[in-house]
């Protein structure tokens, strides 16, 4: 996945991997950032309708994030021991949508899957590309756990920049001139 | 009647157009490392050379730490104070401005809508507006929440029309 924003294929599917939650981890991360009480108090959780201690929706998606990024380098790996040059992954600009399905008890394994649905030149930015990504996370049941559309940043390879670009950028290195082409970046 | 929820506001208790202040919080460079360490290694969350180099322009934290973070403040201010049933979700979240080394975030959440769960009489779906900035008051991160809360009293009917 870390390839260049051209060399992602619409619709291949990435297995990110699985992890194993324990109520000790649970505990942990609720104390940390969402101290409710089903998320922290196993027994005071018996009495939420949740019937026990049940994970942040964060914590199963900040973990999902890290099977994401493990999976971006062994990608980078995979494709530099091909003698091939890896792309740049970038930061993410936000999250369209996010649904919490099945909660998450101590004890289940959940499972990761990336797809990529499509992908444009970003507007914004030049030289980088927009993906729009589908991370799904499914329990030991085959229950789906959340559902999430996320975009991200890829950098292109092919991108050449124009003439006018790299001429204001050459221009804001001059002392005088500098500071009247910066406003114009 | 679930003792842990009793005496906090219920569903009943809460207006369209309440705005919350959740308050702030200043993030380290520990805190930035070791979260990006857990959960998101990327090089432009742990050196500060490669994050100079990177889209972000010097050390920021993982966009999930600065949502985790907020969310605390939320719990603080407000699901611990509500019979909080847990998330269903967001959506529109965006990241709008990098949390620097340093960088004090807070803001508000706003309550945007109030509706009851039709399959489940005893449930109502808050949603909430988050606007998270920085000390100089530029935003940093926004969403909608959903989030379930107990009814005090399931029993009072759904008025059709109540529900848009």
């Amino acid at each position: 996945m870390t390839r260049w924003f051209e060399d992602i294929v619409i619709d291949e599917v990435f297995p990110l991997g699985s992890h194993d939650f324990t109520e000790e981890e649970i505990i942990r991360f609720g104390r940390l950032y969402d101290p409710q009480y089903f998320h922290v108090d196993p027994d005071a959780a018996k009495f939420s309708h949740f019937g026990g201690l049940v994970a942040s929706g964060w914590h199963t998606v900040t973990v999902g994030h890290r099977h994401m990024v493990d999976a971006l380098f062994a990608e980078e790996e995979r494709l530099r021991a091909l003698g091939k040059e890896p792309g740049v992954s970038g930061p993410s600009p936000g999250v369209n949508k996010m649904e919490f399905k099945v909660p998450v008890r101590p004890g289940d394994t959940v499972t990761y899957t990336l797809v990529v649905t499509s992908k444009r030149p970003s507007n914004s930015i030049p030289g980088w590309g927009l993906l729009f990504n589908t991370l799904e996370a499914t329990n030991q049941r085959g229950e789906l756990v959340y559902h999430a559309e996320l975009v991200g940043f890829s950098k292109l390879r092919d991108y050449k920049m124009p003439l006018s670009v790299r001429l204001l950028m050459a221009l804001t290195r001059l002392p005088l001139l500098g500071k009247l082409a910066a406003r114009f970046q | 009647m679930n003792p842990i929820t009793q005496n906090r506001r219920h569903y009943e208790d809460l207006a369209v157009g309440e705005v919350i202040d959740i308050g702030h919080t200043t993030v380290s460079k520990e805190m930035i490392v070791s979260f990006a360490r857990e959960f998101d290694p990327f090089p432009f969350h742990l050196d500060e050379a490669a994050a100079k180099a990177s889209l972000l322009g010097g050390l920021a934290s993982s966009g999930w730490q600065t949502a985790a973070l907020s969310l605390r403040m939320l719990g603080d201010s407000f699901l611990n104070t509500i019979a909080s049933m847990g998330g269903l979700g967001f959506s529109d979240l965006k990241w709008k401005k990098p949390v620097m080394v340093g960088d004090t975030i807070g803001g508000t959440a706003t309550i945007a809508g109030l509706r009851r769960s039709r399959h489940h009489p005893e449930r109502g779906i808050v949603t909430l507006d988050f606007d998270v900035r920085n000390q100089a008051g530029e935003p940093v991160m926004s969403m909608r929440l959903a989030n379930l809360i107990e009814l005090r009293d399931p029993s009072v009917p759904l008025i059709e029309g109540e529900n848009p």
